[in-house]
């Protein structure tokens, strides 16, 4: 028995990427746990989409969010309580256009969430469209003629907001993704997991993937080559581009202060206001 | 009638020469008096230059506004003396900075105030110390006191404040004198603005985290709450939008912190689809509005009450909310305490609904007296079988937090009981029920409280709200008016019940809106006969006297 399933029905499409995230974060799950982490001390968000499918999928606790916020929500929980682990599930959409600024913003200040984008290059549960990170020429329901758009990179930008841990995963490659997971989630501060996610209805890239990812054997040691693996397109790089300790927001802001295994008392609180008061 | 005992002084001057803090430090002299105080700033959005003014009446009575016609105005530019000189009382005396105007204005006075600055660094600054020296000095205030009080209210460069102030109080009592003795009275000499009181009544509440972005007038909740984030043991955040705000709030919430957030009416309109997440997911959250005039970026640092449909139906679809706005300092800490309260008791969005004549005014205020909470936060203490969204008679589900023995799952999907997505019509159906029920466990609940203020027992029935009241209250005193005044301060679910005894009568509803939303509102959910609306929407509050004037017209 899966003692990570629930009940809900499972409704992504035969042979979709979303089951190989799935499966690699509940083998990453498995061994957080064997080594050491509690199962309830994680707790997950998710965006709106194909993608967020997944926090009915698992039991986890967790807030299943509003296209584009998981992000947010995410760094709200874990502000609050930072005992959590927090993982936030977003799709290409979500991270790389309706909340953006989130994902700018986590790096920037370092927010000790991680974030795992199921990148499919296109709006999935609503038909097709050209997503952030579509090819230019993506043709879908919004764009009959071919996106005019150039995609952007999303690694590549995450890197110069700032992110501590960023790395690039694929599906196909199971025990590879799930280990890239662990890593990010016992990483302290912000990280990035962007995973190609092949839609096998909108936007099949399971024979383009298979051709052109190949996995990087070593952390680059510098910003520039970090960038540079990001950016590399004769072959699609998977693996950990940049991994490096800085202070997390959640300890800069709090200390070692646990908001809300910390609750001031109610006496506390009516002197501080005499006091404030004068 | 005029309260033989009223002062008010005005000080005017552009940005940067100290005027918001002259305003707070007369109304500290007030205070150290025992007088009441109400304090009132005008400034405009910009940093440097323009006019601001700050006003401040006080009286051995309790006063619920600023009056525009001042007993002492200390002009302290040319463009000050102009716009002020014609607000004077009868007996009312003008002093002006005699280095900024060209005229020798007759009636007036003038000091060299600029003058005697100079050689101080920051001298343009300087000219606030100097305003507060000409009050004492014109109400008779002893020069060893000015030394003292100067020296505590201006700490930085305290000394070169100290002998700037005497060498001013030293000139205008030469060329002024006392022009009028303060009796001294029995008021608690302490005050607050009504962000303060609904920082510190939402911290009262339970507040641990308050996140907000930069949007006058609710900055100096952020600003005042962040001041104190250590000694009140909580965290204050200020992110990248109102969006990532209400977003990591609800977050917050969700793991069992009690949050706020606060914006005006552009960061409230980012904030909605988030709102109708905490409807969804049934999340309690604290926000607080607080209005300029709009719409859009309309007038950042004015007031107005344009906002109070806006307020009414925030978020789309449909579930329970909780609205209220205070009518003073004190009641805003009350009030603010309450609603953070019922957001937990009814796990919904509670907001509140303020001006910036509330925001941004200071008032006297006695002990904060405390508040009545809610129904306690229901929490699941079951073994197994939890749900999020449980089903229960009164529509409100146990909670828990994670981390948990329970899976724990908030939603902004419709679902079932677990928190699972569901698209099952019967499903479907028996949530929206839930928070339907819900919101009738909301009005069973406020049928118990105090929903409404009443003041007076007989004359007119004039309705009013929000920061309008105080106007009110002071216009009636001002102008020697009998009347009997309702305030509403929920506003939803709308007290209808508090209105029934009052079905048929008529009323003038007083309100700072151009379309009077609040008289359409009485009229929709009332039986009163709204037979007068006076409205005032140029972004100043109203002057009592004015507003008294206007009340006798039509009552």
């Amino acid at each position: 028995m899966d003692d990570l399933a629930t009940y809900a029905e499972n409704t992504w499409c035969p042979g979709c990427g979303n089951f190989g995230i799935l499966n690699a974060f509940k083998k990453a799950v498995r061994q957080l746990e064997s080594s050491g982490v509690i199962r309830t001390d994680i707790a997950i968000t998710a965006g709106i989409g194909c993608h967020a499918k997944i926090f009915d999928y698992l039991d986890l606790s967790g807030f299943y969010s509003i296209h584009g916020r998981s992000m947010a929500t995410a760094q709200g929980m874990k502000l609050a309580n930072p005992r959590l682990k927090v993982v936030a599930f977003a799709g290409d959409g979500d991270a790389y256009g309706e909340g953006i600024a989130h994902m700018v913003f986590a790096a920037k200040r370092n927010a000790d969430i991680t974030v795992i984008v199921h990148n499919n290059g296109t709006y999935g549960l609503t038909t097709g469209q050209y997503t952030p990170t579509s090819v230019k020429g993506f043709k879908g329901p919004s764009t009959p003629q071919g996106s005019v758009e150039d995609p952007f990179n999303p690694l590549a930008l995450m890197l110069s907001a700032g992110a501590t841990f960023v790395a690039r995963g694929y599906p196909v490659k199971l025990d590879h993704l799930s280990d890239l997971i662990v890593r990010a989630i016992m990483h302290e501060g912000f990280s990035l997991v962007d995973v190609l996610q092949p839609c096998v209805t909108f936007n099949n890239t399971y024979q383009r993937y298979n051709q052109s990812v190949a996995e990087l054997e070593l952390v680059p040691e510098s910003f520039e080559d970090s960038l540079a693996a990001a950016r590399r397109t004769d072959r699609l790089l998977i693996g950990v581009m940049r991994d490096v300790q800085k202070e997390s927001f959640g300890r800069s802001l709090l200390g070692d202060r646990n908001p809300v295994a910390g609750r001031v008392t109610k006496e506390r609180r009516l002197s501080a206001i005499a006091a404030a008061l004068g | 009638m005029k309260d033989p005992q009223r002062f008010t002084f005005l000080v005017g001057g552009e940005a940067g020469h100290g005027v918001r803090t002259a305003g707070t430090v007369a109304s500290d002299l007030f205070g150290e008096l025992g007088r009441y105080i109400f304090q009132m700033d005008d400034y405009q959005s910009l940093i440097r230059g323009g006019h601001n003014f700050s006003v401040v009446s006080s009286s051995v009575n309790p006063i619920f506004s600023q009056y525009l016609r001042a007993d002492l105005v200390v002009a302290l530019d040319a463009r000050s003396c102009d716009l002020h000189r014609e607000h004077l009382s009868a007996q009312g005396i003008l002093v002006y900075n005699s280095d900024a105007v060209n005229e020798d204005i007759s009636g007036a006075v003038g000091l060299p105030m600029s003058s005697l600055a100079k050689g101080y660094s920051y001298a343009d600054l300087r000219l606030g110390v100097g305003a507060v020296a000409v009050l004492a000095a014109a109400t008779g205030i002893a020069r060893s006191t000015v030394e003292d009080f100067i020296g505590r209210k201006y700490l930085r460069d305290a000394a070169n404040n100290v002998t700037y102030a005497l060498a001013v109080y030293d000139e205008a009592s030469k060329s002024l004198g006392v022009r009028r003795q303060l009796e001294k009275g029995d008021a608690p000499a302490r005050s607050a603005t009504g962000n303060e009181a609904i920082g510190l009544g939402a911290y009262a509440g339970g507040l641990d985290m308050y996140f907000a972005y930069p949007m006058t007038p609710a900055s100096s909740v952020l600003h005042y709450l962040a001041s104190h984030a250590e000694d009140f043991g909580i965290t204050v955040v200020h992110p990248e939008s109102e969006i990532a705000v209400m977003n990591m709030a609800i977050g917050a919430a969700s793991v069992g912190a009690r949050t706020a957030v606060g914006s005006s009416g552009g960061g409230g309109a980012l904030m909605e689809e988030a709102m109708s997440l905490a409807g969804m997911s049934e999340t309690p959250i604290l926000c607080i509005l607080s209005s300029r005039p709009g719409p859009s970026t309309g007038v950042p640092t004015y007031t107005a009450q344009g906002d109070l449909s806006f307020a009414l139906n925030q978020g789309h679809g449909e579930f329970p909310r909780i609205v209220a706005s205070p009518g003073t300092v004190e009641e805003a800490y009350r009030v603010s305490a309450e609603l953070m309260s019922l957001a937990w008791a009814f796990q919904t969005p509670a907001l509140l609904l303020t001006e910036k004549h509330l925001s941004e005014s200071r008032m006297t205020v006695a002990v904060l007296a405390d508040f009545v909470p809610g129904p306690p936060t229901r929490m699941d203490e079951s073994t197994e079988g939890f749900g999020r969204y449980a089903d229960t008679s009164d529509g409100v589900s146990p909670m828990r937090f994670a981390p948990s023995g329970a899976t724990i799952k908030w939603t902004s999907y419709e679902h079932d009981e677990k928190g699972i997505t569901t698209e099952d019509p019967d499903a479907i159906s028996l949530m929206q029920e839930k928070r339907h029920r819900k919101r009738d466990t909301v009005v069973a609940h406020l049928r118990t409280c105090r929903c409404v203020n009443r003041f007076g027992d007989k004359g007119p029935l004039i309705i009013t709200y929000g920061s309008t009241t105080m106007s009110v209250r002071e216009a009636l005193a001002a102008g020697g008016i009998e009347a009997r005044v309702v305030q509403p301060v929920f506003l939803e679910p709308f007290p209808d019940w508090e209105f029934d005894e009052l079905a048929g009568e008529e009323a003038i509803v007083v309100e700072q809106s151009c379309d009077a939303q609040l008289a359409t509102l009485l009229t929709r959910r009332t039986g009163l006969n709204v037979i007068a609306s006076i409205l005032q929407y140029d972004g100043r509050p109203f002057d009592p006297e004015d507003l008294a004037r206007r009340l006798k017209e039509v009552a």
